[in-house]
């Protein structure tokens, strides 16, 4: 088992040419899955690079179209950066805890694709991007076309993630909703991130994605457009219906942590509670 | 800098735990030391048909109950074998265990086993009783006669883990004088001397325990240390080297003891004048596969079944059922817990069915001294219960915020319980089966040592039993010293439990200090034991359970406020105010250290800690998935204490290590009941259950 | 096994071991360093917690391979320091260390927050250490305690 420590991007990425191997940022995931007994190696079953110390992948930088985040930048530091898309930093703000924060990274979070995953919802809701680098080249990949199952993503075995790019938006108002186990250090049972702006007393923007409800994030684009137009009014008369809509599209699950019941029930109630919250926002 | 608590003394241990110096059992390096490692049963109940073990590498050894000379765990009961015997009954007993250096090569070796099972088909339910207790007071049936109305409930508590930070460790090597020596996060050093005496036949010069730094116990080092400890020291001695077993998260949840889940059927006969003529109940408890101490839970489950309340007719009966689970033993509160939650609930729920004030009702039958317990005793010692609720009151503005908070639409809500809890081991226990002795020894230059085999392990018994040592022979601090216990030098004070430590030990460690200060003489070394002597006016019976159950008792009461989130039925604890009655504060920072971390243990036991167990495994297996309260979770809390001196404690003080626990769950439960308006029968009040009980009134 | 350089308690250190090795096993089993202490081995419970360039980080997820070219701090360095007895002065006032397994950890979460704020609120202080369990005190004495160094250590952070 190689496990390398690559000098520069360069040379991880000369590394994933020859190499099939998972790529260690923080770890925080990954050192959990791979968990072996105290005082004992992680069970690797395959090479393992890591990629923390590459600080020329970790800047925070914007230009005219984006925002764009390092993928070895910690959580910690792109929560104090003001750069940041404030969504962004309130999800951040509730992931783990704050030891955990201090050396993970958003590029993990999206690239371990856990259902639970809550930067994830983020990353579709705002429309994210991922700049994946190889010898070969480079390309981007919209974040919800990244992410193909649980655990499964589409990077190719020489592709490093160097980016994640956030489209420059503006909106009214944006809502994270993490429901976990209790105040701090827990997994979502289940979350919702939206926004939405009104102008003329009409929806002109609204985006509700749903993370832990599903093997991946739930985003409709389709509801979307049925509520993009609407008045507030027309909206309020048809609230429980989109509150229905939603809930279909989403697929909780019973597990240790809670109950499919529990997790249906509270992702309407915060459907619900948003869709009131766009109905009643003061317009211009 | 000033003191918040000038009156209180610097913890003995605090500076080498606070510069990470203290040992914990994991910390120890010994030469030549050997890993151990459990082979577990993977079914919850079968005979085992054959064992086959992989072959083993140079310096790899199997051990199992061939290697034991009795193969019991010397427990309060002993029914708990050290190696499973030709069969096993709970999923991950174990079978035999695997010594060896590395612990990788253990870990593959233990997957290697192959054991071959007559499988059989589990018990999970509570259907078989193995232990039966029952009692009566006054005449039941003759009042059921009297009664206008019968009211009855139903209550459920579930399993819970200690969650101490530190996992269970246990070492057995040989000291210098080569003697076969054990160490590790343990409550009792003498059980776990006891134990391997037993299992290996050693005699008791023959095996000593002693006590390194405990990372937290709660009861849960009480009594599973002596199985851990007979198994290491079986392999330690026939090897003659050091070997060490120290669990990690996973395995601890899953396999060490847990608290007893329980469901307990109230009945209240409701007279005329809406009295509560009588109460009848029966309490279940889940033993799981072995006995051990269960016994002595129920016991106390059933003593604690009226609660702080008098009435005049009852007839009250327990079980502890064998199941195919992880066997049930020690955590604070003792079995109390369990039936003051469905007591402090059913004498609301008999309120609002009577459409009386619940306070009002608790007030009526509230204990006064003088009057016939549950077991028909006497309440001896003056109860200050009164004062108790009405400073809680004050503090936490109850009386107006239950009115404000029971509105309908208002999601706040405040709840208060009321409490006691027994001091001591059961009855004239102290006198008759422990007998604890302490010992003090003043050296040449009138330097004291305190011993006694109280283990410290977080709640600062050394600091305070020490200081109760320097009050009494008016010395200053640095002129007293307390080790942790060793069974070599130390005598068998009992065990670090029942809270017993500040009511008998301390009461020893006064006396003792009184008794040194008669004969001081300057400059000689002088040594002094002192017996446990108990109240002779305690009485008990423990076959008719009948007579005076405890030493004596302290009081409490807890409010607890919280807040209801309508979206996702998650509960937020706002603030808490407790007062108790502990005799005496001997330290008051101690005091109050043990009023926060008892009471946040408790509402974690009461709306957050979900412990689920399927086909006898446990689903929740980790920190990440046994969910207790993190920082941000915890409310600000509110302490108060009321003298109330008892007659034979050191200086009055009587215990309180479990004191502070036994309320919180029904406080919480009542105050989230007060912000939903709907009937709580069952804890953890998780946000999935609390969902069911909001929309369907079902729980 | 690799070249692992970084900076240990202040001194430069190097060392032979595998990249993919724990940092905290590195500490309690090649260094014999036990201060930092395991309570659960998946980030949860922050007992192994120790600085990393002052940082609070979870050793028991930590790859030694991601420590180098940093500054690790474990209790046995930060105990030299005047934060530390600042904190200590605080701590044992407040009481709060009981059994002390956490307290390594808890020492690094106050030390990390006061670093970035040192005059936090209450809710600042709970969520600080908000990754750090302790079963023993109910939190409130170790809130008090960060709170008052926050005062007492005025200057220090």
């Amino acid at each position: 088992m190689v496990k390398y420590i690559p000098s520069s991007s360069d040379d991880a990425l000369k590394f994933l040419a020859e190499h099939d191997a998972y790529i260690c940022a923080g770890g925080t995931d990954l050192m959990v899955l791979k968990r072996n007994i105290a005082g004992h190696l992680p069970k690797f079953d395959k090479d393992v690079i890591y990629v923390s110390n590459l600080r020329e992948i970790s800047k925070i930088y914007e230009d005219d179209k984006y925002v764009h985040i390092g993928a070895t930048a910690t959580l910690d530091e792109i929560y104090n950066n003001k750069l940041t898309p404030e969504l962004l930093k309130k999800a951040i703000g509730e992931v783990a805890s704050v030891n955990i924060r201090h050396f993970a990274t958003l590029a993990g979070n999206i690239a371990n694709a856990s259902p639970a995953g809550d930067t994830i919802v983020i990353d579709y809701l705002l429309d994210a991007e991922l700049k994946l680098q190889s010898i070969k080249g480079e390309r981007t990949v919209k974040a919800k076309d990244f992410v193909l199952g649980i655990r499964k993503i589409d990077r190719q075995k020489d592709e490093l993630i160097t980016e994640i790019l956030f489209p420059k938006t503006s909106y009214d108002f944006g809502m994270w909703y993490k429901v976990g186990s209790r105040k701090a250090d827990s997994i979502s049972k289940v979350s919702v991130a939206g926004i939405y702006s009104i102008q003329g007393g009409k929806v002109s923007k609204f985006a509700l994605a749903y993370g832990s409800s599903a093997i991946t994030v739930r985003r409709s684009e389709a509801l979307e457009k049925e509520i993009i137009g609407l008045s507030q009014k027309e909206l309020a008369n048809r609230i429980e219906e989109f509150v229905e809509k939603y809930s279909q599209t989403i697929s909780p699950i019973d597990d240790q942590r809670s109950t499919k019941d529990y997790r249906l029930l509270v992702a309407k109630n915060i459907t619900r509670k948003f869709l009131k919250e766009v109905v009643e926002a003061k317009h211009e | 800098m000033k003191s918040k608590y000038p009156t209180s003394v610097p913890k003995v241990d605090f500076v080498p735990k606070f510069s990470g110096e203290a040992l914990f059992a994991d910390d120890f390096r010994f030469k030549d030391a050997l890993n151990a490692k459990t082979v577990r049963a993977t079914i919850a109940r079968g005979k085992i048909k054959s064992v086959k073990l992989p072959e083993l590498p140079e310096g790899y050894y199997w051990f199992d109950k061939t290697d034991v000379k009795e193969n019991v765990v010397n427990i309060i009961f002993s029914d708990w074998p050290v190696f499973a015997d030709g069969r096993v009954n709970y999923l991950g007993e174990g079978i035999g265990i695997l010594v060896g250096e590395d612990t990788e090569v253990l870990e593959k070796l233990a997957s290697e086993v192959v054991v071959e099972y007559e499988e059989e088909t589990p018990i999970f339910d509570m259907s078989e009783s193995y232990i039966h207790k029952a009692f009566t007071k006054g005449n039941y049936e003759e009042a059921k006669k009297k009664a206008k109305k019968i009211i009855r409930r139903s209550y459920e508590t579930s399993f819970q883990e200690q969650a101490y930070l530190e996992n269970q460790g246990i070492v057995a090597y040989f000291d210098e004088n080569d003697k076969l020596t054990l160490t590790g996060s343990m409550q009792c050093p003498f059980y776990v001397k006891r134990a391997v005496m037993r299992s290996l036949g050693m005699g008791d010069d023959e095996v000593r325990v002693h006590q390194p730094a405990v990372g937290g116990a709660f009861g849960g080092k009480e009594h599973y240390p002596s199985l851990m400890g007979s198994q290491v020291a079986c392999a330690a001695v026939k090897l003659h080297r050091p070997v060490k077993m120290v669990f990690e998260r996973p395995e601890d949840i899953t396999f060490s003891t847990k608290r007893h889940p329980s469901h307990s059927d109230y009945e209240a006969l409701i007279g005329e004048n809406n009295e509560i003529l009588g109460i009848k109940a029966h309490v279940k408890l889940d033993g799981g596969a072995y006995k051990g101490c269960s016994g002595v839970v129920l016991s106390r489950a059933l003593i604690a079944s009226c609660n702080a309340y008098v009435f005049e007719n009852l007839d009250i009966v327990g079980d502890v059922y064998m199941t195919n689970h992880v066997p049930c033993a020690a955590f604070r509160g003792f079995g109390s817990p369990q039936t003051i939650f469905a007591m402090e609930m059913f004498i609301h729920h008999i309120a609002k069915e009577l459409g009386v004030d619940p306070l009002e009702l608790r007030l009526k039958y509230l204990a006064k001294q003088g009057d016939v317990t549950t077991n028909s005793g006497h309440f001896h010692d003056p109860i200050v219960l009164q004062e108790l609720i009405n400073k809680a009151m004050e503090m936490s503005d109850y009386k107006r915020k239950i009115k404000e908070y029971s509105k309908p639409g208002c999601l706040k809500g405040i709840g208060m319980s009321l409490f006691l809890h027994g001091c001591g081991f059961t009855g004239s226990g102290e006198s008759d089966i422990i007998k604890g002795k302490v010992k003090l020894v003043k050296d040449e230059n009138d330097h004291v040592y305190c011993y006694a085999s109280s283990v410290d392990m977080g709640q600062g018994c050394r600091t305070t039993l020490k200081r109760i040592v320097e009050k009494n022979l008016g010395l200053p601090a640095e002129q007293v010293t307390m080790d942790g216990p060793d069974t070599d030098t130390t005598p068998d004070t009992g065990p670090t439990a029942a809270s017993r430590t500040i009511i008998i030990v301390g009461f020893l460690m006064e006396k003792a200090a009184k008794n040194l200060k008669k004969i001081w003489k300057s400059g000689v070394r002088q040594e002094h034991i002192e017996p446990y002597v108990g109240p002779e006016y305690i009485h008990w019976d423990e076959a008719t359970m009948q007579g005076d159950a405890y030493p004596s008792y302290s009081w409490g009461v807890n409010v607890v406020e919280v807040e209801v989130n309508p979206v996702t039925y998650q509960v937020e604890v706002k603030h808490t105010w407790s007062t108790y009655d502990v005799g005496r504060v001997v330290d008051e920072r101690i005091a109050v250290g043990q009023a926060d971390g008892g009471l946040l243990q408790a509402l974690g036991y009461g709306y957050l800690e979900n412990l689920r167990c399927e086909n006898g495994k446990f689903k929740q297996r980790s920190l990440t998935d046994y969910i207790v309260p993190t920082a941000m979770d915890a409310p600000s809390m509110d302490t108060a204490f009321i003298d109330n001196p008892f007659v034979y404690g050191a200086d009055g003080a009587k215990g309180m290590g479990e004191l502070t626990f036994v309320g919180g769950a029904p406080a919480i439960a009542l105050a989230i009941e007060n912000a939903i308006g709907k009937e709580i029968h069952a804890i953890p009040v998780v946000p999935e259950k609390l969902m069911e009980v909001i929309n369907n009134g079902k729980n | 096994m690799a070249k692992i350089k970084f900076t240990l308690n202040d001194k430069p250190v190097e060392l032979e071991v595998d990249p993919s090795a724990r940092l905290i096993d590195v500490l309690r089993v090649n260094l014999n360093l036990t201060a930092t202490k395991e309570g659960c081995g998946e980030g949860s419970c922050g007992a192994c917690v120790v600085l990393m360039d002052n940082k609070g980080v979870n050793s028991c997820l930590m790859p030694i391979a991601n420590v180098i070219g940093h500054k690790i701090t474990t209790l046995e360095g930060f105990k030299h320091t005047k934060q530390f007895e600042v904190l200590k002065m605080c701590f044992a006032d407040e009481g709060g260390s009981q059994c002390g397994f956490c307290t390594p950890g808890m020492i690094f979460a106050a030390h990390s927050l006061l670093c970035s704020n040192p005059h936090p609120s209450e809710e600042e202080v709970r969520e600080a250490l908000s990754g750090n369990l302790c079963r023993c005190t109910g939190y409130q004495s170790i809130v008090h305690a960060i709170l008052r160094a926050s005062k007492e250590g005025e200057g220090l952070w």
